[in-house]
C-alpha cells in the first residue's frame, strides 16, 4: 500500500511562494508568516476582482473558474458568507491539507481579505482533515482579527467535497450535491449569497494582495501567472506536494518519460491518462486545451513494477463506492463499469458493453462524479491499450498490482 | 425549450420514453438517455405531457439557457 505522508516536507521548484518559509515541513506561526509575507493589504471588491483579472487567477479546486468574475458576481454586504472549501476529498490529493497545516495564516489572510472586500464578517473554513482543522483553529486563536472565523470539520467521501455538498452539510443537510443547480453566490450557506473557493485559491489571493499584480506575475506563464500546487504520486522524483511556477513543462516533473514512457494520470481520479507528455505545460488553460484538465492538481505516474490495469480497476471500484447513491445512472452505472474493468483485468472481455456504459455516464448526475469517472476509465482504456491486450490474450501482463494509486483503503 | 432531469429524483419509471420517444430512450436500468435535450415547437406538446406524467416530477421543460449567457457560466462551475 502506498502511503502518502502529508507530513513529508513539500518541495518548491523555483520560487517558493505559497510555501515560502515552510518547505522545512514546520508550520509557520503568525510571526514567521508575517516575516515571509509581510503585513496584510486590503482591497475593495472591485479592486480585488481587478487584481484577480490582471493575473488571470483561476480557482484551484477543480472547476478553474475565473476568480475575478466570481468576486464581482457575489453580492456585497453583511449577509454574504465567505466559504473556504478545504474538504479535499480525493485520497491522492494532499495540497490543500498541506497548505492548511503548514501555512494556515496565509489561508486565513486570503479569507479575511475576501470578507473585508465583500463587506462581511461571516467566514467559514470547512475541512475533512483533522490535523488541518487543528492547525487552522490554533491559527485563528493566535490572531486578533479572526475571532469571527468558524472552522468546521466535516466527514464524507469524494462527492462531499464539492462546494454545494459542503454548503448543504453546513446547513445541517446530507453532504451530497443537491439535484437542482444552485449557485453559491446566489444561495449558499444559510441560504445567503456565498463566495466559495478552494483553500489554495484563498492563499493565492492573499499573495496577490500583498505582492500586487506585477510582482505576482513575475513568476510563471503569462497565460496564468504565478505558481501552482500539485500532488505528485507514484514513480516520480518527489512524491508529495510541490509548488511549481506555471508554464513549467510537465516532463520536468516526470524525467525520462520520453525515453521510457509509463502511464501518467493528469488531474487525479476525475482526470485523464496519457503516456506522451511532450509539449504539455503546467497551466490550467493549456492542459484544458490539450484535453487534460488539471482539476485539483494530482499528477500520478505508474512504475513498471505494477499492473496498470489492476490500478485502474481498483480506482474504478473506489469511484463506484463514492457515488452518493442519489442518481440512478451513477449508482448503477459506476459499479457495472468497475465490474467490467475487473473482468478485463482477469482476462475476460466485456467487449463493447464497457465502452457503451462509459459513454453513457457523462451529464447524467447531480454532480460531475459520473462525468469525471467516465473520463478516468475511457482514457485509461485508450492509453493502456497494450496492457489491456495482454490481459485479454494471456489473462495477465505478468506484473502484480502494487497499489501505487491510493484509495484510502476503501477499494 | 429544453429537457432537464433532476437525477436525484428520477427513479427510472420510464413513462417519459414512451411519451417522447423522439428525444428519450432508456438505458439498461431504465433511466432516460437524452442525446438531444432541445425541444422545438413541434415537440412541445408531447414534451409537456412527458414532464407532467413523471411520477417523481424529475423531468422538466425549461427555457433555453442560451438567452441568459452570463448566468450560465457559474452554472457550469456548479457542476464542477
Amino acid at each position: 500500500m502506498t502511503v502518502l505522508d502529508a507530513r513529508a516536507a513539500p518541495v518548491a521548484y523555483g520560487t517558493a511562494r505559497l510555501l515560502a518559509g515552510v518547505t522545512s515541513g514546520r508550520p509557520a506561526d503568525l510571526a514567521r508568516h508575517r516575516e515571509h509575507h509581510g503585513e496584510q493589504r486590503f482591497n475593495d471588491q472591485a479592486g480585488l476582482a481587478s487584481l484577480a483579472d490582471q493575473v488571470r487567477l483561476l480557482g484551484r479546486g477543480g472547476a478553474a473558474f475565473p476568480v475575478g468574475t466570481k468576486l464581482r458576481s457575489t453580492p456585497y454586504g453583511a449577509a454574504t458568507h465567505v466559504l473556504v472549501n478545504g474538504a479535499e476529498s480525493e485520497p491522492a490529493s494532499q495540497k490543500d491539507r498541506t497548505l492548511m497545516r503548514l501555512a494556515p495564516h496565509l489561508v486565513l489572510d486570503g479569507a479575511l481579505e475576501v470578507a473585508r472586500a465583500l463587506g462581511t464578517t461571516r467566514v467559514t473554513v470547512a475541512v475533512h482533515d483533522r490535523l488541518a482543522a487543528t492547525a487552522l483553529t490554533a491559527a485563528v486563536r493566535e490572531r486578533r482579527d479572526a475571532t469571527h472565523v468558524r472552522v468546521v470539520v466535516q466527514d464524507g467521501g469524494f462527492v462531499s467535497g464539492e462546494v454545494r455538498s459542503v454548503i448543504r452539510s453546513l446547513d445541517g443537510g446530507p453532504a451530497v450535491p443537491p439535484g437542482r443547480r444552485v449557485l453559491p453566490h446566489e444561495r449558499g450557506v444559510d441560504g445567503a449569497p456565498t463566495y466559495a473557493s478552494n483553500v489554495e485559491t484563498f492563499a493565492q489571493l492573499a499573495l496577490l494582495s500583498s505582492l500586487g499584480a506585477d510582482r505576482f506575475a513575475e513568476v510563471g506563464s503569462p497565460e496564468e501567472p504565478g505558481t501552482l500546487l500539485l500532488t505528485l504520486v507514484g514513480d516520480v522524483p518527489h512524491p508529495g506536494v510541490v509548488e511549481v511556477p506555471t508554464g513549467l513543462p510537465l516532463s520536468v516533473l516526470l524525467p525520462d518519460q520520453d525515453v521510457d514512457p509509463r502511464p501518467v494520470l493528469v488531474g487525479g481520479y476525475h482526470g485523464s491518462w496519457v503516456s506522451d507528455v511532450s509539449g504539455l505545460t503546467l497551466t490550467r488553460p493549456a492542459l484544458r486545451a490539450a484535453g487534460l484538465p488539471l482539476n485539483a492538481g494530482v499528477v500520478a505516474r505508474l512504475s513498471h513494477d505494477t499492473c496498470a490495469l489492476g490500478e485502474v480497476a481498483a480506482v474504478s471500484s473506489w469511484l463506484a463506492g463514492q457515488s452518493a447513491g442519489q442518481c440512478g445512472p451513477c449508482y448503477f452505472g459506476l459499479p457495472t463499469v468497475a465490474r467490467d474493468v475487473h473482468e478485463l483485468w482477469r482476462g475476460q472481455d466485456p467487449g463493447v458493453d464497457l465502452l457503451r456504459r462509459v459513454a453513457q455516464l457523462p451529464g447524467r448526475g447531480a454532480c460531475a462524479h459520473p462525468d469525471g469517472s467516465a473520463m478516468f476509465v475511457r482514457t485509461a482504456l485508450a492509453t493502456l491499450a497494450r496492457e489491456v491486450e495482454a490481459h485479454r490474450r494471456d489473462g495477465t501482463c505478468g506484473r502484480p498490482w502494487r497499489r501505487e494509486l491510493p484509495t484510502g483503503g476503501a477499494a | 425549450m429544453r429537457l432537464e432531469v433532476d437525477w436525484t429524483r428520477c427513479n427510472g419509471h420510464g413513462l417519459c420514453a414512451r411519451l417522447l420517444p423522439e428525444r428519450i430512450a432508456l438505458d439498461e436500468w431504465g433511466f432516460p438517455l437524452i442525446a438531444d435535450p432541445s425541444v422545438d415547437a413541434a415537440l412541445v406538446r408531447p414534451a409537456r405531457q412527458a414532464a407532467a406524467a413523471c411520477p417523481e416530477l424529475a423531468l422538466r421543460l425549461v427555457p433555453d439557457p442560451a438567452s441568459r449567457d452570463d448566468v450560465s457560466r457559474p452554472q457550469q462551475e456548479a457542476r464542477r
